[in-house]
């Protein structure tokens, strides 16, 4: 349960609040690479931390995210040309560059100098890893930028895909922490999937239905450790990562990708969900990228020309009845994405946490918020970077893992849970 | 033509929701395991809860082997309680412990508890100035008997925890 004024705090991320205050720290990812594929390519809409922005590549490659509606009389740049290192809107041929100045006012003399006061609001965008970063906090504070492992393998090791959640990032980032749910929602799918099947993990996942929970502070986050019985009286470990404020790694099975996401706030009802897939030692197989492509594994199917999943609210995301009552699904919904978007938008845009009832299992939940709360206060009271924000804190990885009883998994599985260049990732 | 999903998870179809209370209060015991951990239940018990009952484990030998409890808990008035009762009447176990504090206690209350089927969470605290020999020690006594551990590098989470599980 939160009350009512700390779960406004949590998922209000505008302009002007705590919690936006606090995405603004971060590099934060805004789009896929794919989007803009070459220069001069049509701009793109993009709503972050609840601001309507716009997204384009000029003449010589360079990447601008700014204001999406012209300083003259608010039009849409989204119907501009992008022209001669420049975005000129069309109603009265304004024109932008990508740092929002703009660079020409057709009606106004040159040399009047009239142009030169205007700007748009613009953010940087930098490319890493196939997708387009950006940091809307004051520039003076920018971080490094992001070092994720996702990111820094060569290109044929990792995909990622985003989505549009039609929820509070708070609640699908909760869902990104919250291993208990697992044997449930996505039980039918460990054995059949593609991306997670055929691995000793899953024996120990399904064999044992009562896990037991370990959350331990880590430097950026936390780690959420769920304990299983495995043979000879050993524990099987999954050990998540969360690196504030919502990167999320779910531990590996056998020699699978390893897979994880982010979730960033679009607007207070909506949310971006990234997906991302990597192997850090080997390059994906064609038959795990076009299962990524198809859907499979944590990524979804889309509605064509969108990043909008194709079982979607609108279709009661294909509920399937029959394939629940089954057993294929556990929820009648297919595919492991869809399982959780579809029952985090079932909440409502924003879940009234004034009414829920946790249990002593949701502590990775009660403890990530708790730090979330601090991490604001400290950060808007004194100005202290909250964690996350240091790339050192960005190299870290999931694990999973057999130790013997007596093991504290935080030092049996110490160097599995740091990204290393070149090391195989810790699995079972 | 909105689906039914679409229609119901709306922002306009939440002010339809049930307003009535949805769950009953649920009766927490708080134990210390160990003298440092007193501290902090002392302090948790200043706060007003809903049903709440704050106790300490007696205390052995903080480093020794001898078994602390004989099968009753001692209420912060110093009043002697026999365990089997109170864990009769609770939902839920919260076990503190420091790390290196000395829980032995955590196998007597945590038996007692799985006897009932009483879920219990186990609390590490003070582990910012503890080694990590008695961080790991303090876990091998709570670890068999807890659903849940939390390491926790400040006292003041145990609050929170507790408000959010509406103790």
């Amino acid at each position: 349960m939160l009350r009512k004024e700390q779960n406004d705090l949590l998922t209000q991320t505008g302009p002007g609040t705590a919690m936006g205050q606090l995405f603004r720290s971060y590099w934060i990812p805004a789009l896929l690479a794919e989007e803009l594929p070459e220069n001069e390519c049509p701009p793109v809409r993009v709503k972050l931390l609840s601001e309507r922005l716009l997204a384009f590549r000029d003449s010589n490659g360079r990447y601008g995210l700014i204001d999406e509606f012209c300083a003259h009389r608010g039009v849409s740049l989204w119907f501009g040309r992008n022209e001669e290192c420049g975005l000129r809107c069309p109603y009265h041929g304004w024109k932008y560059d990508v740092s929002g100045q703009c660079i020409d006012v057709p009606s106004e003399p040159e040399e009047s100098g009239f142009s030169r006061k205007i700007k748009l609001t613009s953010y940087p965008l930098v490319e890493r890893g196939g997708v387009l970063w950006t940091c809307m906090g004051d520039p003076d504070k920018q971080p490094p930028l992001p070092e994720w492992e996702f990111i820094t393998v060569p290109p044929p090791q990792t995909f990622t895909s985003k989505r549009l959640q039609e929820s509070n990032w708070l609640q699908a980032m909760e869902g990104g922490i919250d291993s208990s749910h697992v044997p449930f929602l996505h039980r039918g799918d460990l054995n059949s999937d593609p991306l997670f099947k055929d691995n000793k993990g899953n024996q120990y996942t399904l064999g044992d239905s009562r896990p037991v929970f370990e959350v331990v502070e880590s430097p950026g986050g936390l780690y959420i450790a769920a304990r299983r019985n495995a043979e000879g009286g050993h524990y099987y470990w999954r050990i998540t990562q969360w690196v504030m404020p919502s990167f999320t790694m779910i531990p590996p099975r056998g020699n699978h990708p390893v897979h994880g996401h982010f979730w960033i706030p679009s607007d207070d009802d909506n949310c971006w969900a990234w997906s991302f897939d990597y192997h850090p030692i080997r390059e994906l197989a064609q038959a795990e990228l076009a299962a990524m492509r198809e859907g499979k594994g944590i990524h979804v199917r889309y509605v064509p020309g969108t990043y909008r999943a194709f079982a979607n609210k609108d279709n009661d995301y294909l509920m399937d009845r029959a394939a629940q009552k089954a057993g294929r699904t556990f929820s009648g919904v297919e595919g492991i994405g869809m399982q959780d978007a579809s029952l985090q938008e079932s909440m409502g845009p924003i879940v009234d946490r004034t009414k829920e009832n946790l249990v002593s299992t949701d502590n990775g939940i009660i403890m990530a918020r708790h730090r979330l709360l601090r991490a604001v206060k400290a950060l808007v009271d004194k100005g202290v970077p909250p964690p996350g924000v240091d790339p050192t804190h960005q190299k870290v990885r999931s694990a999973a893992i057999v130790l013997p009883p007596d093991q504290p998994f935080k030092d049996g599985a110490r160097d599995a849970l740091i990204a290393r260049p070149a090391v195989a990732p810790t699995s079972v | 033509m909105f689906s039914e999903s679409a229609r119901m998870s709306s922002a306009a179809e939440a002010r339809f929701r049930v307003q009535a209370p949805n769950s009953m209060p649920r009766a927490t015991t708080v134990i210390a395991l160990d003298v440092p951990s007193e501290g902090v239940v002392r302090r948790l018990a200043e706060t007003r809860w809903n049903h709440a009952t704050f106790l300490t484990a007696p205390a052995g030998d903080a480093h020794g082997t001898d078994p602390p409890v004989g099968g009753w808990l001692v209420d912060l008035a110093g009043h002697r309680m026999p365990l089997q009762d109170e864990v009769n009447v609770a939902d839920h176990v919260i076990m503190i412990a420091a790390a290196g504090g000395g829980a032995q206690a955590a196998s007597t209350i945590g038996r007692a508890c799985s006897l009932k089927r009483v879920t219990t969470t186990a609390l590490v605290v003070g582990t910012a100035s503890a080694s990590e020999e008695d961080l790991s020690a303090t876990l091998a006594q709570v670890r068999p008997w807890a659903l849940m551990v939390v390491i926790a590098n400040n006292d003041e989470y145990i609050a929170d925890m507790m408000t959010a599980l509406r103790v």
